[in-house]
């Protein structure tokens, strides 16, 4: 069990599809962290899934000296001590990582987002997907329902297939409609799954923006490792991706309130982090 | 505390703020004398009524004696009613597409229905025209607006063809504008029923260019800080430099507005609580969530301080002397139907004089010749600026092009990084 007098912070990132937390100690290692399913009553979602994480990390809420939240429902978590864009959070997540300036993709749920990265750590301009393709990450959910498979099933036909079928609308609920059309028309499961990947990846690549290293995180990263292989074909440029990427904006949040905390001495860090 | 405030707190100091502005009361008693003096149809009209686009040559119909009404503020108060949406799929169902002009198909669809927020200024339909008269320099959609209402009501349709992404506004664009509109007074006397004089068309210019340059005045004055009143603010008060352009009545109201402001720029009176952060907005309003954007706006301390749309109420080129070129010259000298190049260098001087943080663009999801978004303008001023832009994805009317919460999020996101900057000391 961790040493009583740690100072540690939690960081919580309430998404559409899932709600993640990441505990981390002083030095901003991290010492737990655990993810829900999102239902909807996204305030008890983001309290239980502080609670298992402390579990995980073997930590009282007593101990805490702050709790970042981020997120679509960053504001149902009223115990917050600060509220932080998504933009924010992951780019201070995902620095804390690689240590230096990049274009971080981060591929959500709801959303996908261009992120440029300074040599500080600091998010520098971020672009989002077009209005019609948002719910991207969730539009793969809907295509595991049709294809009666659950997501990790998804992402393991997808791999298996030599090509996708093509699901080019702009628009996530237009593309739900072709999913059904391909599946009349008799195409084979791994291809659906594999269009629906590809089809991501284009919404992705039309943002633009992409500048050397190209690092990728977010829910859609880790349970669908397919969407980066296709987007970095598409981009023609290499794709690193952030370890643990569903936790990097719940990471992000724990280290920026952690920084702002009024005891935290934790030099570089917080001079790294704002 | 979010970054936004930890980066604003204290800022500020001495500011004042006060939303309501008084002369807003003034400004719906001219409003609705506007209104009002159209009458009923079948009332025994005193006045033959022309319809005209929002910069058609406006000036020649008072001098011929009209009663001008301008369809696109009745598309605008269908948008800020946010009634569109239920008129929209009537001028659908007639063939007009869902991807044009949502004023078009609001106003016809709420004609169709023999609907009006005018109602509430005692009419019961939008005045019948005798004559509607555009001028293209906008976009294609007004004519065919105003086809729509020449077929139905059996009138005349005239207009100007103008060029469009003028790099310079040469002396022979200005003389094809000049002879199309001598053009059109032969019909326009014919329906008037009375010859041009010009000494009253000099006089209705004159009117017009007064209007203008007490417009520009109130608008100058948000370039001081904290700004007295918001593009928000404006998009309202503009009102009668639409519909009163070469009236005294517009005269009259901006007198007093422009006092209004001056004093509160005097007391230091802002229109956001301590003002923290200016930005610019370029491209339509989007009327139905002009509330909810300005409450989202001053959340965060920030003041959308200036605005190509109402800038584009300034005519500085109008001269009663030369009364038929000064204003052909003015509809071209537009922000409209000029050029990405000549654009963006009026973006740059507008961003220096108003010393904003930030610009907005309004990608408009049905008003391309008002968007400035899909040639990559955004990404290009904000690297020759250095200073960052914002898409909103929305619409003039068609709310069902506009994500509330994917527009809050993309604004938090702003302003946060805006926040970031000043705490890291980054200055452009």
């Amino acid at each position: 069990m961790p040493d009583k007098t740690i100072l540690a912070a939690a960081g919580v990132d309430v998404g559409t599809e899932y709600v993640k937390a990441v505990v981390v100690a002083e030095d901003g290692h991290v010492l737990g962290r655990a993810v829900l399913p999102a239902r909807g009553y996204f305030q008890a979602c983001a309290y239980e899934v502080l609670a298992a994480a402390l579990d995980d990390a073997q930590v009282a809420e007593a101990d805490l000296s702050a709790i970042g939240a981020t997120g679509f429902a960053m504001n149902s978590l009223p115990r917050a001590t600060l509220t932080a864009t998504e933009a924010s959070c992951h780019a201070v997540g995902a620095f804390h990582h690689f240590g230096r300036p990049m274009t971080l993709v981060d591929i959500g749920g709801r959303d996908a987002r261009v992120i440029h990265v300074d040599e500080a750590g600091h998010r520098v301009d971020s672009c989002g997907v077009r209005r019609c393709a948002t719910g991207l990450g969730n539009f793969l959910m809907f295509a595991a329902r049709h294809l009666d498979v659950s997501s990790s099933r998804l992402q393991e036909l997808a791999a298996a297939a030599e090509r996708g079928v093509p699901v080019t609308s702009y628009c996530s609920v237009f593309s739900a409609s072709e999913v059904l059309e391909r599946l009349r028309d008799g195409a084979g499961l791994e291809e659906v799954a594999r269009g629906c990947m590809d089809s991501i990846a284009e919404r992705i690549v039309e943002i633009g923006g992409f500048r050397d290293p190209l690092v990728a995180c977010g829910g859609v990263v880790e349970y669908f490792p397919s969407v980066v292989e296709a987007f970095q074909e598409l981009a023609g440029m290499p794709v690193h991706t952030v370890p643990e990427p569903i936790y990097t904006g719940a990471l992000g949040a724990a280290l920026k309130v952690l920084a702002m905390s009024p005891s935290h001495d934790a030099g570089a860090l917080k001079e790294q982090i704002r | 505390m979010n970054p936004i405030q930890r980066a604003t707190a204290g800022d500020a100091a001495g500011h004042h703020a006060q939303s309501e502005i008084r002369s807003a009361a003034l400004l719906r008693q001219v409003m609705a004398e506007y209104y009002r003096e159209f009458g009923e149809p079948g009332d025994g009209r005193a006045a033959p009524v022309a319809w005209c686009t929002s910069v058609g040559p406006a000036e020649l119909l008072r001098a011929l004696g009209f009663r001008v009404f301008f369809p696109e503020n009745h598309g605008a108060m269908l948008g800020a009613a946010r009634t569109a949406n239920r008129y929209m799929p009537l001028a659908h169902g007639q063939g007009y597409s869902p991807d044009i002009c949502s004023y078009l198909t609001s106003d016809i669809g709420a004609c169709l229905a023999g609907e009006t927020p005018l109602s509430s200024f005692g009419l019961s339909a939008t005045p019948r025209p005798d004559v509607l008269v555009f001028n293209t320099n906008q976009c294609r959609d007004v004519r065919e607006w105003f086809e729509w209402y020449g077929r139905r009501w059996n009138v005349p349709v005239i207009g100007v063809r103008s060029p469009r992404s003028l790099e310079t506004v040469t002396d022979d664009d200005v003389d094809a504008i000049a002879k199309q509109i001598l053009l059109l007074i032969p019909t326009l006397e014919a329906v008037a029923g009375t010859r041009l004089d010009g000494a009253r068309l000099a006089e209705a210019v004159r009117l017009s260019r007064e209007c203008s340059d007490l417009w520009e005045a109130c608008l100058y004055t948000a370039s001081r800080r904290p700004a007295p009143f918001t593009f928000f603010d404006a998009t309202i008060h503009m009102g009668p430099a639409v519909v009163l352009r070469g009236a005294e009545a517009a005269c009259r109201y901006y007198r007093v507005l422009l006092a209004e402001l001056e004093e509160r720029v005097g007391q230091r009176i802002g229109a956001v609580p301590s003002e923290a952060f200016r930005l610019y907005w370029e491209g339509m309003p989007i009327w139905g969530r002009l509330r909810s954007l300005s409450t989202l706006f001053t959340g965060f301390r920030t003041s959308v301080v200036a605005s190509t749309y109402c800038n584009s109420w300034i005519f500085a080129d109008l001269d009663p002397a030369d009364p038929i070129r000064s204003m052909a010259r003015s509809s071209l000298e537009l922000f409209i139907v000029r050029s990405e190049g000549a654009k963006e260098a009026y973006i740059a001087r507008m961003v220096r004089l108003y010393d904003v943080d930030g610009i907005v663009f309004h990608d408009c999801r049905t008003c391309p010749n008002n968007t400035n978004t899909r040639y990559g303008m955004p990404r290009r001023l904000g690297e020759r600026l250095g200073i960052p832009t914002l898409v909103l994805e929305g619409d003039v009317n068609d709310l069902r092009c506009f994500s509330d919460e994917q527009s809050r999020t993309n604004v938090e996101g702003f302003i946060e990084q805006l926040a970031d900057a000043r705490l890291s000391g980054v200055s452009r």
